[in-house]
């Protein structure tokens, strides 16, 4: 809705190129082909799970169970493709469900019985925690047998090839035009401010060349990751959801003044469980490559992960009191931070360290943010 | 100065943009005497009150007043403590974990090597509530506490600081009548002492039983000093409300269609289980508006609120809506039936303020622009939204202006085109002028009339009477959450509804006394 560059939005430009120089001075090979392949995958984890997380914290909630349910619905199709030789499919298919139902019964509770969300997940998280150990059995379960390679396994070991990558370029690129210009004939139409020819045109030309450096930077090492379309489009589909769809304004509308949306005869209850029922099906996504990625469920899966997910909300304008925040800051925050924890694990950096600077950068973020919209 | 004056003011002028809420006041008051200000809403008591205690900073008015025979140059409440005069309003501000004497002493704590001095407070605390004889233990958590108990700590907690002038502000709204006999003897006792106290109140009861003379307002201006003792609740009554309406409310005579919504013997419990409306019947036709007068805390909000199924429980009655049984449970479902509601606080129940003009208008009935395709069809949004902003004459940069940014007319617009994209039969307002100048006002009002015309099923809440009586087709006067009337337009006179008004409690009062 907001379409003047703000401040704000300039200065998560600048800290990811911050990061980045840093990192690369430090390691030139931070911005080879191969390791912003690796860069791109660990933040679609990151990102599908911040994605989900944006829904519940817009209207108003938050969700400290993703890391727990991450590394449980993960267990879960690993345990049943692995070890009960279910299709892969299938098991992921499952374990989604069951993502869904968990999240929709702790939203509907939370809705109904008035208790706060901080609570719920709170229990939620160690509950799911122990679940998943037992699902597990404590254990490491690999999500395929003996090398073979399933759909669950290949979720982030799948590369596009080359060719494929540069049509979905093309196919992005065209379809990002026709949304623009659709966009300001309708903006016209209705006599509101539009930008320049010019501005526009820029701005289109910069996203195209990005997005073909990017998949030519990808198509260098392996190619454009498959997790990396899972999170374009999970991306699409949570932008479509929030900025055209009536669920969406509902969101916003819950967030900024529950009352006055009551009221306004939005149905609260229905959208705020409808928010969880998404993030539990995001967070289900991500346990898959979460677990894909590391190759096997093991009991540290998801740790942490409802942190970093929030960090990166909070990192891209998503206000905790909710009513604010868009996907493409989340996307941002979630760039940064996973570009913070693959550059120290680049640099050989000791656990100890990426807890600090993520801590540190978390906090720099939420005071950057005070300070910007105190203005 | 003679009579012992503690506080003068003189020629007091205060002036919003668009309203001028205090015209050439003066007022006075003398050690130990307790002087009640009347008036209706919007009369000028509160901006009075806020003028005296610093609230608006010397020079943003005109006129002067003398605190102990020196002008008064207030730039803060701070300002006013400083020379004795302490305020205590209608909402309480007491930390309800805290218990008695850490609340009296809240912020003055007595330490001692940098420590709190517990002992000391609570010693002193108990000393000085038993100085103006309060059994109310000082280790009490204020939360636990009454209403009313909790109304005398926040007087004592004024005491404490060496006020010797005293303003409380609608003290009495929310206590029993138990706690206002309390609250009285308080003070008639602190009277006793030579401290001067301002009692505003709508109960006119408490301000013959308590005040020693009585100031009426009007329209900003000062109408009337009287000496309680030579005075009556008639007169009171009369200097109230005495002026003739004018032309600001056009009445419009409409046909009365068919009966759209019939409530029986409603009654409503808040949520904390307090029975807030009392066994109200009401019936309301297409082409015309039905008027709900009463006092403030009267439960015509709540009465309201409830039929749209957006507060408390009904706890017996019925309500039909074009003939059938209705009960929503949500206001989602009074809407698509074609119920909505404009509510009073539109900060609070009608804005998402941080969002823009067009966000909220659609907000109600983006069901209706959304494709088969789940999509909300941004054109017609758009479309629909200019159409109502203009048939509003909102007056805003654009549609995409955020609403927070907006005058409290122009907001209120807003609210009120979002009820109608809903395209609703029937249309409660709840005080739709309040807080908007005088040519925004007009506007509703002639929205309402043209509403009327299209044969819409109107229902308005007002504290203001002249607007109630100029609007309505028929008033029905709420008292203490029960019908105390119903009049017709013919039988509408300012006296008899201010009479039915108050009719719960001086029924009660008349019981007593008989029993």
């Amino acid at each position: 809705m907001n379409k003047q560059l703000s401040l704000r939005d300039f200065s998560l430009f600048i800290a990811i190129v911050a990061i980045w120089a840093f990192f690369a001075i430090i390691s030139p090979s931070y911005l080879g082909a191969r390791n912003l392949s690796m860069l791109s995958i660990e933040m679609s984890t990151t990102a599908v799970a911040a994605l989900g997380v944006l829904l519940i914290i817009v209207c108003g909630h938050i969700d400290l169970a993703i890391g727990s349910g991450i590394g449980l619905f993960g267990g879960m199709a690993a345990v049943l493709t692995t070890l009960y030789g279910w299709p892969a499919p299938a098991a992921m298919l499952v374990s989604l469900i069951a993502g869904i139902v968990v999240w929709t019964c702790m939203g509907a509770v939370i809705v109904s019985q008035r208790i706060p969300a901080f609570i719920i997940t709170l229990g939620g998280l160690l509950v799911f925690k122990g679940v998943f150990w037992k699902v597990i059995n404590t254990s490491t379960v690999p999500v395929n047998l003996g090398g073979e390679s399933n759909l669950y396994s290949v979720l982030t070991t799948y590369y596009l090839p080359s060719t494929y990558g540069y049509l979905l370029a093309v196919g992005v690129t065209m379809a990002i035009g026709w949304a623009t210009l659709k966009g300001r004939a309708s903006r016209k139409r209705h006599h509101f401010e539009v930008e320049e020819p010019e501005t526009a045109f820029y701005k289109f030309m910069m996203k195209t060349i990005g997005l073909f450096i990017a998949v030519t930077v990808l198509n260098m090492y392996r190619g454009v990751p498959l997790s990396g379309v899972i999170l374009g489009a999970t991306a699409v589909g949570i932008y479509v959801l929030t900025q055209h769809m009536a669920f969406g304004r509902y969101l916003y509308a819950i967030g900024g003044n529950e009352d006055a949306a009551m009221v306004s005869g939005v149905p609260v209850h229905r959208t705020t469980i409808m928010a969880f029922s998404i993030a539990g099906g995001l967070v289900a996504l991500t346990g898959f490559l979460q677990t894909s990625y590391a190759g096997s469920s093991t009991t540290s899966v998801g740790d942490l992960m409802e942190l970093d997910a929030i960090a990166a909300c909070v990192i891209g304008g998503v206000s905790l009191k909710g009513g604010r925040g868009t996907v493409m800051g989340v996307m941002a925050g979630a760039l940064i931070m996973a570009s913070l924890l693959n550059g120290l694990t680049l640099i050989s950096a000791p656990p100890e360290i990426k807890f600090i600077t993520r801590g540190i950068v978390l906090a720099l973020a939420v005071w950057m943010d005070v300070r910007l919209n105190r203005k | 100065m003679s009579l012992d004056l503690v506080l003068k003011a003189e020629g007091i002028t205060k002036s919003f943009p668009g309203v001028k809420a205090l015209a050439d006041v003066s007022f006075d008051l003398r050690r130990g005497e307790v002087h009640s200000l009347c008036g209706e809403n919007g009369a000028g008591k509160s901006t009075l009150i806020k003028t005296l205690s610093g609230i608006w900073n010397f020079g943003t008015y005109e006129g002067s007043f003398f605190v102990d025979d020196t002008e008064a140059r207030f730039s803060g409440i701070a300002d006013a403590e400083t020379v004795g005069l302490a305020v205590i309003y209608q909402e309480l501000a007491l930390v309800d974990e805290m218990t008695v004497a850490e609340n009296i002493y809240l912020g003055h704590e007595p330490t001692r090597f940098g420590f709190v001095d517990w002992d000391k407070m609570y010693k002193d605390a108990a000393a000085l509530l038993d100085h103006f004889g309060i059994d109310i233990d000082p280790a009490e958590r204020v939360g636990n506490l009454g209403v009313g108990k909790q109304q005398l700590v926040e007087i004592v907690k004024a005491l404490k600081k060496e006020s010797h002038i005293l303003i409380l502000d609608e003290p009495t709204a929310a206590l029993t009548e138990r706690e206002v006999d309390i609250l009285l003897k308080m003070i008639r006792e602190i009277k006793a002492r030579g401290i001067a106290c301002i009692y505003i109140t709508h109960k006119l009861d408490e301000v013959f039983a308590i005040s020693d003379r009585i100031t009426v307002l009007r329209d900003g201006k000062t109408i009337a000093t009287l000496q309680a003792s030579e005075s009556s609740k008639a007169e009171v009554i009369r200097h109230m409300v005495g002026r003739e309406i004018d032309d600001l409310f056009p009445y419009v005579k409409a046909d009365r269609g068919e009966c759209l919504l019939e409530a029986r013997n409603v009654s409503v419990e808040s949520d904390e289980g307090q029975k807030v409306v009392r066994d109200v019947s009401f019936q309301v036709a297409r082409g015309e508006v039905l008027g709900f007068g009463g006092l403030m805390g009267a439960g015509r909000s709540e009465l309201l609120m409830n039929v749209i199924g957006a507060f408390g429980k009904r706890s017996s009655g019925e309500v039909m809506f074009k003939g059938e049984a209705f009960a929503p449970r949500t206001p989602q479902s009074a809407i698509e039936k074609g119920l909505v509601m404009v509510t009073e606080d539109r900060k609070r129940y009608g804005l998402v303020l941080e969002q823009s003009n067009g966000f909220n208008l659609s907000l109600s009935s983006l069901t209706e622009i959304t494709a088969s395709n789940g999509l909300v069809d941004v054109n017609q949004e758009v479309s629909r939204n200019e159409a109502i902003a203009k048939q509003l004459q909102v007056k805003a940069p654009s549609l995409e202006t955020v609403t927070s940014t907006l005058s409290g007319g122009n907001q209120q617009k807003i609210v009120i085109g979002k009820a109608l994209l809903c395209e609703p039969d029937v249309i409660f307002l709840d005080e739709p002028t309040r807080g908007i100048d005088v040519g925004a006002k007009l506007e509703v009002y002639e929205l309402v009339n043209a509403l009327k015309s299209q044969g819409k099923a109107i229902v308005i809440v007002s504290s203001e009477m002249p607007e109630l009586m100029g609007l309505s087709d028929r008033i029905i006067m709420l008292s203490e959450g029960a019908v105390g009337g119903e009049f017709d337009r013919e039988d509408f006179s300012q006296e008899t509804l201010l009479a039915a008004a108050i009719s719960a409690s001086e029924n009660r009062n008349s019981g007593e006394t008989h029993e």
